[in-house]
Protein backbone atom coordinates (compact mmCIF):
# COMPACT_ATOMS: atom_id res chain seq x y z
CA UNK A 1 0.00 0.00 0.00
CA UNK A 2 1.09 3.51 -0.71
CA UNK A 3 2.50 5.65 2.05
CA UNK A 4 2.25 2.82 4.53
CA UNK A 5 4.99 4.12 6.74
CA UNK A 6 3.26 7.34 7.68
CA UNK A 7 -0.12 5.78 8.14
CA UNK A 8 1.18 2.96 10.23
CA UNK A 9 2.80 5.58 12.36
CA UNK A 10 -0.66 7.00 12.77
CA UNK A 11 -2.09 3.71 13.87
CA UNK A 12 0.79 3.24 16.25
CA UNK A 13 0.20 6.62 17.78
CA UNK A 14 -3.43 5.82 18.34
CA UNK A 15 -2.59 2.42 19.76
CA UNK A 16 -0.47 4.27 22.29
CA UNK A 17 -3.39 6.51 23.09
CA UNK A 18 -5.59 3.43 23.41
CA UNK A 19 -3.43 2.12 26.20
CA UNK A 20 -4.33 5.16 28.23
CA UNK A 21 -8.03 5.17 27.57
CA UNK A 22 -9.32 4.31 31.02
CA UNK A 23 -7.72 7.46 32.40
CA UNK A 24 -9.52 10.73 31.84
CA UNK A 25 -7.19 13.63 31.27
CA UNK A 26 -7.82 16.52 33.66
CA UNK A 27 -9.71 19.29 31.98
CA UNK A 28 -7.32 22.06 32.91
CA UNK A 29 -4.34 20.25 31.48
CA UNK A 30 -6.25 19.53 28.30
CA UNK A 31 -7.05 23.19 27.90
CA UNK A 32 -3.44 24.20 28.42
CA UNK A 33 -2.23 21.59 25.95
CA UNK A 34 -4.72 22.68 23.37
CA UNK A 35 -3.76 26.31 23.88
CA UNK A 36 -0.10 25.47 23.35
CA UNK A 37 -0.95 23.50 20.25
CA UNK A 38 -3.01 26.37 18.97
CA UNK A 39 -0.25 28.84 19.63
CA UNK A 40 2.15 26.60 17.79
CA UNK A 41 -0.14 26.53 14.81
CA UNK A 42 -0.49 30.29 14.78
CA UNK A 43 2.99 31.39 15.59
CA UNK A 44 5.07 28.39 14.66
CA UNK A 45 6.61 28.60 18.11
CA UNK A 46 5.61 27.93 21.67
CA UNK A 47 7.48 31.01 22.82
CA UNK A 48 6.20 33.82 25.00
CA UNK A 49 2.43 33.71 25.05
CA UNK A 50 -0.30 36.02 26.15
CA UNK A 51 -3.95 35.14 26.32
CA UNK A 52 -6.38 37.20 24.36
CA UNK A 53 -9.68 36.83 26.11
CA UNK A 54 -12.85 37.95 24.47
CA UNK A 55 -14.49 40.84 26.26
CA UNK A 56 -18.06 40.51 27.23
CA UNK A 57 -20.36 42.97 25.52
CA UNK A 58 -23.73 44.19 26.71
CA UNK A 59 -25.38 41.03 25.39
CA UNK A 60 -22.66 38.73 26.66
CA UNK A 61 -21.23 38.24 23.19
CA UNK A 62 -18.11 39.84 21.82
CA UNK A 63 -18.16 43.21 20.16
CA UNK A 64 -18.32 44.31 16.53
CA UNK A 65 -14.83 43.25 15.43
CA UNK A 66 -15.43 39.58 16.02
CA UNK A 67 -19.01 39.71 14.89
CA UNK A 68 -17.62 40.07 11.43
CA UNK A 69 -15.87 36.71 11.82
CA UNK A 70 -17.59 33.42 11.10
CA UNK A 71 -17.57 32.50 14.80
CA UNK A 72 -17.48 35.16 17.47
CA UNK A 73 -15.42 34.29 20.50
CA UNK A 74 -17.71 33.97 23.44
CA UNK A 75 -17.74 34.84 27.12
CA UNK A 76 -21.10 34.42 28.76
CA UNK A 77 -22.75 33.68 32.10
CA UNK A 78 -26.46 33.27 32.66
CA UNK A 79 -29.13 31.31 34.44
CA UNK A 80 -30.91 28.90 32.14
CA UNK A 81 -33.81 26.78 33.42
CA UNK A 82 -32.56 27.26 36.94
CA UNK A 83 -28.98 26.26 36.21
CA UNK A 84 -26.00 28.60 36.20
CA UNK A 85 -24.15 28.25 32.91
CA UNK A 86 -20.99 30.02 31.92
CA UNK A 87 -18.52 29.66 29.11
CA UNK A 88 -15.60 31.28 27.37
CA UNK A 89 -13.47 30.82 24.30
CA UNK A 90 -9.85 31.90 24.49
CA UNK A 91 -7.23 32.13 21.78
CA UNK A 92 -3.51 32.31 22.52
CA UNK A 93 -1.30 34.58 20.40
CA UNK A 94 2.41 35.35 20.77
CA UNK A 95 3.29 38.16 23.14
CA UNK A 96 4.47 41.16 21.21
CA UNK A 97 2.37 40.35 18.19
CA UNK A 98 1.30 43.48 16.40
CA UNK A 99 -1.92 44.93 17.75
CA UNK A 100 -4.97 45.52 15.65
CA UNK A 101 -6.61 43.67 12.87
CA UNK A 102 -3.66 41.53 11.89
CA UNK A 103 -3.36 39.94 15.35
CA UNK A 104 -7.10 39.54 15.56
CA UNK A 105 -7.22 37.84 12.21
CA UNK A 106 -4.53 35.46 13.31
CA UNK A 107 -6.33 34.78 16.56
CA UNK A 108 -9.52 34.01 14.70
CA UNK A 109 -7.68 31.61 12.47
CA UNK A 110 -6.71 29.51 15.47
CA UNK A 111 -8.68 26.95 17.39
CA UNK A 112 -10.03 28.52 20.56
CA UNK A 113 -9.62 26.82 23.89
CA UNK A 114 -13.04 26.59 25.42
CA UNK A 115 -14.33 26.22 28.94
CA UNK A 116 -17.96 25.65 29.85
CA UNK A 117 -19.35 25.10 33.35
CA UNK A 118 -22.79 24.16 34.59
CA UNK A 119 -23.38 25.05 38.23
CA UNK A 120 -19.61 25.42 38.47
CA UNK A 121 -18.78 21.95 37.20
CA UNK A 122 -16.81 21.57 33.96
CA UNK A 123 -18.59 20.37 30.86
CA UNK A 124 -16.20 18.72 28.42
CA UNK A 125 -16.71 20.44 25.06
CA UNK A 126 -15.32 19.37 21.71
CA UNK A 127 -15.42 20.90 18.25
CA UNK A 128 -16.35 19.71 14.81
CA UNK A 129 -14.39 20.53 11.70
CA UNK A 130 -17.11 23.01 10.71
CA UNK A 131 -16.40 24.99 13.89
CA UNK A 132 -19.51 23.95 15.81
CA UNK A 133 -19.40 22.52 19.33
CA UNK A 134 -20.56 19.31 20.94
CA UNK A 135 -20.26 18.10 24.52
CA UNK A 136 -20.03 14.87 26.48
CA UNK A 137 -23.74 15.24 27.18
CA UNK A 138 -24.71 15.85 23.54
CA UNK A 139 -22.40 13.69 21.46
CA UNK A 140 -24.63 13.26 18.42
CA UNK A 141 -25.52 16.86 17.63
CA UNK A 142 -23.58 20.09 17.50
CA UNK A 143 -24.21 23.77 18.09
CA UNK A 144 -22.76 26.96 16.60
CA UNK A 145 -22.11 28.58 20.01
CA UNK A 146 -20.88 27.61 23.45
CA UNK A 147 -24.06 29.06 24.89
CA UNK A 148 -26.03 26.71 22.64
CA UNK A 149 -24.07 23.66 23.73
CA UNK A 150 -24.39 24.66 27.40
CA UNK A 151 -28.14 25.15 27.17
CA UNK A 152 -28.56 21.84 25.32
CA UNK A 153 -26.60 20.11 28.06
CA UNK A 154 -28.90 21.62 30.70
CA UNK A 155 -31.90 20.35 28.72
CA UNK A 156 -30.41 16.87 28.52
CA UNK A 157 -29.22 16.70 32.13
CA UNK A 158 -32.77 17.13 33.47
CA UNK A 159 -31.50 18.34 36.83
CA UNK A 160 -28.53 15.99 37.17
CA UNK A 161 -25.15 17.40 38.20
CA UNK A 162 -22.11 16.83 36.03
CA UNK A 163 -19.66 14.39 37.52
CA UNK A 164 -16.44 15.77 38.94
CA UNK A 165 -14.71 12.60 37.75
CA UNK A 166 -16.05 12.15 34.24
CA UNK A 167 -15.23 9.09 32.19
CA UNK A 168 -13.88 9.98 28.83
CA UNK A 169 -10.85 8.93 26.92
CA UNK A 170 -9.79 12.31 25.70
CA UNK B 1 -21.92 -18.70 11.94
CA UNK B 2 -24.95 -17.49 13.85
CA UNK B 3 -27.96 -15.32 13.12
CA UNK B 4 -28.91 -11.83 14.24
CA UNK B 5 -32.66 -11.45 14.24
CA UNK B 6 -35.10 -8.57 14.26
CA UNK B 7 -35.95 -7.85 17.88
CA UNK B 8 -39.66 -7.68 17.02
CA UNK B 9 -39.56 -11.40 16.10
CA UNK B 10 -37.89 -12.56 19.31
CA UNK B 11 -39.72 -15.02 21.49
CA UNK B 12 -40.20 -14.34 25.18
CA UNK B 13 -37.52 -16.93 25.93
CA UNK B 14 -35.04 -15.33 23.50
CA UNK B 15 -35.57 -11.96 25.09
CA UNK B 16 -35.04 -13.40 28.55
CA UNK B 17 -31.77 -15.06 27.56
CA UNK B 18 -30.45 -11.88 25.91
CA UNK B 19 -31.39 -9.76 28.92
CA UNK B 20 -29.88 -12.29 31.32
CA UNK B 21 -26.61 -12.29 29.38
CA UNK B 22 -26.52 -8.46 29.51
CA UNK B 23 -27.12 -8.47 33.26
CA UNK B 24 -24.39 -11.07 33.78
CA UNK B 25 -21.86 -9.04 31.77
CA UNK B 26 -22.85 -5.98 33.77
CA UNK B 27 -22.31 -7.76 37.08
CA UNK B 28 -18.86 -8.92 35.99
CA UNK B 29 -17.72 -5.41 35.10
CA UNK B 30 -17.04 -6.34 31.48
CA UNK B 31 -20.03 -4.40 30.22
CA UNK B 32 -18.65 -1.14 31.56
CA UNK B 33 -15.33 -1.78 29.81
CA UNK B 34 -17.21 -1.60 26.52
CA UNK B 35 -18.87 1.64 27.62
CA UNK B 36 -15.52 3.23 28.42
CA UNK B 37 -14.00 2.03 25.18
CA UNK B 38 -16.67 3.78 23.14
CA UNK B 39 -16.04 7.05 24.94
CA UNK B 40 -12.30 6.68 24.54
CA UNK B 41 -12.56 6.42 20.77
CA UNK B 42 -14.84 9.37 20.31
CA UNK B 43 -12.42 11.66 18.50
CA UNK B 44 -13.91 14.58 16.61
CA UNK B 45 -12.85 15.81 13.20
CA UNK B 46 -11.44 19.03 14.60
CA UNK B 47 -8.77 17.09 16.48
CA UNK B 48 -5.27 16.56 15.15
CA UNK B 49 -5.14 12.81 15.77
CA UNK B 50 -6.42 9.61 14.20
CA UNK B 51 -10.15 8.97 14.48
CA UNK B 52 -11.48 5.52 13.76
CA UNK B 53 -14.96 5.39 15.26
CA UNK B 54 -16.91 8.53 14.35
CA UNK B 55 -16.91 11.32 11.74
CA UNK B 56 -14.78 9.07 9.53
CA UNK B 57 -15.06 6.38 6.84
CA UNK B 58 -14.22 3.65 9.34
CA UNK B 59 -17.43 4.38 11.28
CA UNK B 60 -18.92 1.16 9.83
CA UNK B 61 -16.01 -1.27 10.16
CA UNK B 62 -14.99 0.07 13.60
CA UNK B 63 -18.49 -0.43 14.97
CA UNK B 64 -18.80 -3.82 13.26
CA UNK B 65 -15.75 -5.04 15.14
CA UNK B 66 -16.92 -3.34 18.34
CA UNK B 67 -20.25 -5.19 18.14
CA UNK B 68 -18.48 -8.46 17.33
CA UNK B 69 -16.34 -8.10 20.44
CA UNK B 70 -19.39 -7.36 22.53
CA UNK B 71 -21.26 -10.28 21.01
CA UNK B 72 -18.37 -12.60 21.82
CA UNK B 73 -18.52 -11.42 25.42
CA UNK B 74 -22.25 -12.11 25.51
CA UNK B 75 -21.70 -15.55 23.99
CA UNK B 76 -19.12 -16.38 26.62
CA UNK B 77 -22.02 -16.05 29.05
CA UNK B 78 -24.60 -17.81 26.86
CA UNK B 79 -23.44 -19.26 23.52
CA UNK B 80 -27.02 -19.21 22.27
CA UNK B 81 -27.46 -15.44 22.16
CA UNK B 82 -26.61 -12.84 19.53
CA UNK B 83 -27.27 -9.11 19.24
CA UNK B 84 -30.75 -8.52 17.78
CA UNK B 85 -31.42 -5.52 15.59
CA UNK B 86 -33.94 -2.74 15.96
CA UNK B 87 -35.42 -1.57 12.64
CA UNK B 88 -36.43 1.89 13.82
CA UNK B 89 -38.18 2.62 10.52
CA UNK B 90 -40.81 0.05 11.56
CA UNK B 91 -40.81 0.02 15.36
CA UNK B 92 -40.97 3.77 15.64
CA UNK B 93 -42.98 4.38 18.80
CA UNK B 94 -42.46 4.29 22.58
CA UNK B 95 -45.32 1.77 22.63
CA UNK B 96 -43.32 -0.75 20.58
CA UNK B 97 -42.72 -4.11 22.27
CA UNK B 98 -39.03 -3.16 22.24
CA UNK B 99 -39.73 -0.92 25.23
CA UNK B 100 -41.86 -3.41 27.17
CA UNK B 101 -41.08 -4.51 30.71
CA UNK B 102 -39.72 -7.87 29.53
CA UNK B 103 -37.10 -6.32 27.24
CA UNK B 104 -35.56 -2.83 27.21
CA UNK B 105 -38.05 -1.22 29.61
CA UNK B 106 -39.68 2.12 28.87
CA UNK B 107 -38.92 5.79 28.69
CA UNK B 108 -37.71 7.91 31.60
CA UNK B 109 -40.06 9.55 34.08
CA UNK B 110 -40.76 13.26 33.80
CA UNK B 111 -38.74 14.70 36.63
CA UNK B 112 -35.27 13.25 36.09
CA UNK B 113 -35.79 10.97 33.04
CA UNK B 114 -35.00 7.95 35.17
CA UNK B 115 -36.02 4.66 33.54
CA UNK B 116 -38.23 2.98 36.14
CA UNK B 117 -39.52 -0.09 34.27
CA UNK B 118 -37.88 -3.25 32.95
CA UNK B 119 -34.65 -5.09 33.69
CA UNK B 120 -32.46 -1.97 33.35
CA UNK B 121 -34.31 0.17 35.85
CA UNK B 122 -32.01 1.10 38.74
CA UNK B 123 -34.74 0.22 41.23
CA UNK B 124 -34.73 -3.37 39.98
CA UNK B 125 -31.16 -3.79 41.14
CA UNK B 126 -29.30 -5.04 38.07
CA UNK B 127 -28.28 -1.90 36.22
CA UNK B 128 -26.25 0.68 38.09
CA UNK B 129 -24.61 3.31 35.89
CA UNK B 130 -20.97 3.82 36.87
CA UNK B 131 -19.27 4.99 33.69
CA UNK B 132 -21.07 8.18 33.01
CA UNK B 133 -20.86 11.90 32.96
CA UNK B 134 -23.14 12.90 35.78
CA UNK B 135 -23.46 11.89 39.41
CA UNK B 136 -26.64 9.90 38.66
CA UNK B 137 -26.60 6.13 39.03
CA UNK B 138 -29.63 5.33 36.91
CA UNK B 139 -30.34 4.84 33.21
CA UNK B 140 -32.09 7.80 31.59
CA UNK B 141 -34.22 8.06 28.45
CA UNK B 142 -36.50 10.61 26.83
CA UNK B 143 -38.12 8.63 24.01
CA UNK B 144 -39.27 10.97 21.25
CA UNK B 145 -38.49 14.03 23.42
CA UNK B 146 -42.16 14.92 24.10
CA UNK B 147 -41.28 18.47 25.20
CA UNK B 148 -40.04 19.21 21.70
CA UNK B 149 -40.97 16.15 19.66
CA UNK B 150 -38.55 14.47 17.28
CA UNK B 151 -39.40 11.49 15.07
CA UNK B 152 -37.31 8.47 14.15
CA UNK B 153 -35.81 8.23 10.65
CA UNK B 154 -38.21 6.92 8.03
CA UNK B 155 -37.96 4.25 5.34
CA UNK B 156 -37.47 7.10 2.88
CA UNK B 157 -34.54 8.44 4.88
CA UNK B 158 -32.92 5.01 4.79
CA UNK B 159 -33.70 4.49 1.08
CA UNK B 160 -32.04 7.80 0.30
CA UNK B 161 -28.88 6.75 2.11
CA UNK B 162 -28.86 3.32 0.46
CA UNK B 163 -29.13 4.99 -2.97
CA UNK B 164 -25.82 6.80 -2.47
CA UNK B 165 -23.52 5.37 -5.15
CA UNK B 166 -20.25 6.14 -3.35
CA UNK B 167 -19.19 4.87 0.09
CA UNK B 168 -17.55 8.07 1.34
CA UNK B 169 -15.74 11.06 -0.04
CA UNK B 170 -13.33 13.87 0.85
CA UNK B 171 -12.87 15.50 3.29
CA UNK B 172 -13.81 12.19 4.99
CA UNK B 173 -15.34 13.85 8.04
CA UNK B 174 -18.62 15.22 9.41
CA UNK B 175 -18.81 17.84 6.66
CA UNK B 176 -19.23 15.33 3.85
CA UNK B 177 -22.44 15.94 1.89
CA UNK B 178 -22.28 12.92 -0.38
CA UNK B 179 -21.73 9.23 0.14
CA UNK B 180 -23.31 6.43 2.11
CA UNK B 181 -21.24 6.72 5.29
CA UNK B 182 -22.29 10.17 6.47
CA UNK B 183 -25.80 9.75 5.07
CA UNK B 184 -26.19 7.03 7.69
CA UNK B 185 -23.91 8.38 10.42
CA UNK B 186 -25.97 11.52 10.08
CA UNK B 187 -23.89 14.67 10.56
CA UNK B 188 -25.65 17.61 9.03
CA UNK B 189 -23.52 20.08 7.13
CA UNK B 190 -23.75 23.52 8.64
CA UNK B 191 -23.60 22.42 12.23
CA UNK B 192 -27.09 23.33 13.40
CA UNK B 193 -28.82 20.79 15.58
CA UNK B 194 -30.48 18.63 12.95
CA UNK B 195 -29.91 14.94 12.75
CA UNK B 196 -30.18 12.11 10.25
CA UNK B 197 -30.43 8.33 10.58
CA UNK B 198 -27.84 7.07 13.12
CA UNK B 199 -27.47 10.37 14.97
CA UNK B 200 -31.21 10.94 14.88
CA UNK B 201 -31.89 7.65 16.65
CA UNK B 202 -29.51 8.61 19.44
CA UNK B 203 -31.46 11.87 19.66
CA UNK B 204 -34.85 10.11 19.69
CA UNK B 205 -33.91 7.78 22.56
CA UNK B 206 -32.33 10.66 24.47
CA UNK B 207 -30.90 10.51 27.99
CA UNK B 208 -27.67 8.53 28.18
CA UNK B 209 -28.00 7.53 24.51
CA UNK B 210 -27.21 11.16 23.61
CA UNK B 211 -23.91 11.26 25.45
CA UNK B 212 -20.37 9.98 25.23
CA UNK B 213 -21.31 6.89 27.23
CA UNK B 214 -24.26 5.91 25.03
CA UNK B 215 -23.62 2.13 25.31
CA UNK B 216 -24.79 2.47 28.93
CA UNK B 217 -28.23 2.02 27.37
CA UNK B 218 -28.41 -1.57 26.08
CA UNK B 219 -30.59 -0.44 23.18
CA UNK B 220 -27.31 0.95 21.78
CA UNK B 221 -26.39 -2.57 20.58
CA UNK B 222 -29.74 -3.13 18.87
CA UNK B 223 -29.48 0.26 17.17
CA UNK B 224 -25.97 -0.41 15.92
CA UNK B 225 -26.85 -3.90 14.73
CA UNK B 226 -29.39 -2.26 12.41
CA UNK B 227 -26.81 0.33 11.31
CA UNK B 228 -24.52 -2.61 10.52
CA UNK B 229 -27.34 -4.26 8.54
CA UNK B 230 -27.73 -1.06 6.52
CA UNK B 231 -24.08 -1.41 5.50
CA UNK B 232 -24.80 -4.98 4.37
CA UNK B 233 -27.77 -3.74 2.33
CA UNK B 234 -25.74 -0.95 0.77
CA UNK B 235 -23.01 -3.40 -0.24
CA UNK B 236 -25.61 -5.64 -1.87
CA UNK B 237 -27.12 -2.68 -3.72
CA UNK B 238 -23.74 -1.41 -4.96
CA UNK B 239 -21.54 -4.46 -5.55
CA UNK B 240 -19.05 -2.45 -7.59
CA UNK B 241 -18.56 0.24 -4.98
CA UNK B 242 -16.13 -0.55 -2.22
CA UNK B 243 -14.81 0.96 0.98
CA UNK B 244 -13.08 4.31 0.54
CA UNK B 245 -10.44 5.58 0.75
CA UNK B 246 -8.87 2.50 -0.77
CA UNK B 247 -5.35 3.91 -0.37
CA UNK B 248 -3.79 5.92 2.47
CA UNK B 249 -4.24 9.63 1.98
CA UNK B 250 -1.11 11.44 0.76
CA UNK B 251 0.85 13.63 3.16
CA UNK B 252 -0.56 16.70 1.47
CA UNK B 253 -4.15 15.71 2.33
CA UNK B 254 -5.61 17.31 5.48
CA UNK B 255 -6.90 13.88 6.44
CA UNK B 256 -3.46 12.32 6.35
CA UNK B 257 -2.65 10.63 9.63
CA UNK B 258 -6.26 10.78 10.79
CA UNK B 259 -8.25 8.63 8.36
CA UNK B 260 -8.12 4.84 8.20
CA UNK B 261 -8.05 3.66 4.61
CA UNK B 262 -8.87 0.13 3.45
CA UNK B 263 -5.75 -1.58 4.79
CA UNK B 264 -4.84 0.60 7.77
CA UNK B 265 -5.05 -1.34 11.04
CA UNK B 266 -7.66 0.16 13.37
CA UNK B 267 -7.16 0.33 17.10
CA UNK B 268 -7.60 -1.19 19.55
CA UNK B 269 -7.75 -4.48 17.65
CA UNK B 270 -5.21 -3.80 14.90
CA UNK B 271 -7.80 -4.94 12.34
CA UNK B 272 -8.09 -3.46 8.86
CA UNK B 273 -11.37 -2.30 7.35
CA UNK B 274 -10.64 -4.77 4.52
CA UNK B 275 -10.91 -7.61 7.03
CA UNK B 276 -14.38 -6.52 8.09
CA UNK B 277 -16.12 -6.08 4.75
CA UNK B 278 -17.63 -9.56 4.76
CA UNK B 279 -19.90 -10.09 7.76
CA UNK B 280 -20.90 -13.61 6.63
CA UNK B 281 -17.67 -14.96 8.10
CA UNK B 282 -19.32 -14.37 11.48
CA UNK B 283 -23.10 -14.01 11.25
CA UNK B 284 -26.02 -13.42 8.98
CA UNK B 285 -29.13 -11.28 9.31
CA UNK B 286 -32.63 -12.68 9.30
Amino acid sequence: MIGSRGTRGTAGALAGAAARWPTARPLARRIVLRALLTAGVIAGTAGALAPVLARRGADGVRGPASERSPRSLEDFAETYRGRHIQGSATVMVPAGAPAGTDAEARARAGVPSVEVRIDGRPLHVMRRADGSYLSMVNHYESFPTLRGVARAAVDELAGAQLSLTPTHGH
Amino acid sequence: MYTRINQRNMTRAQKRRFVDALLTLKRSGRYDEFVRMHGAYYVTDAEERPRAAHMAPSFFPWHRRYLLEFERALQSVDPGVSVPYWDWTVDDSPSSSLWADDFMGGTGRGLDRQVTTGPFAYRNGGWRIDSRITDGKFLTRDLGRPRNPVTLPTKEDVAEALAEPVYDTAPWDSRVTRGFRNAVEGWNPGGEARWRNHNRVHRWVGGLMMGSTSPNDPVFWLHHAFVDLLWVRWQAAHPEAGYLPAQPLPATDPGHGKIFSLDDPMPPWDVRPSELLDHTRHYRYA
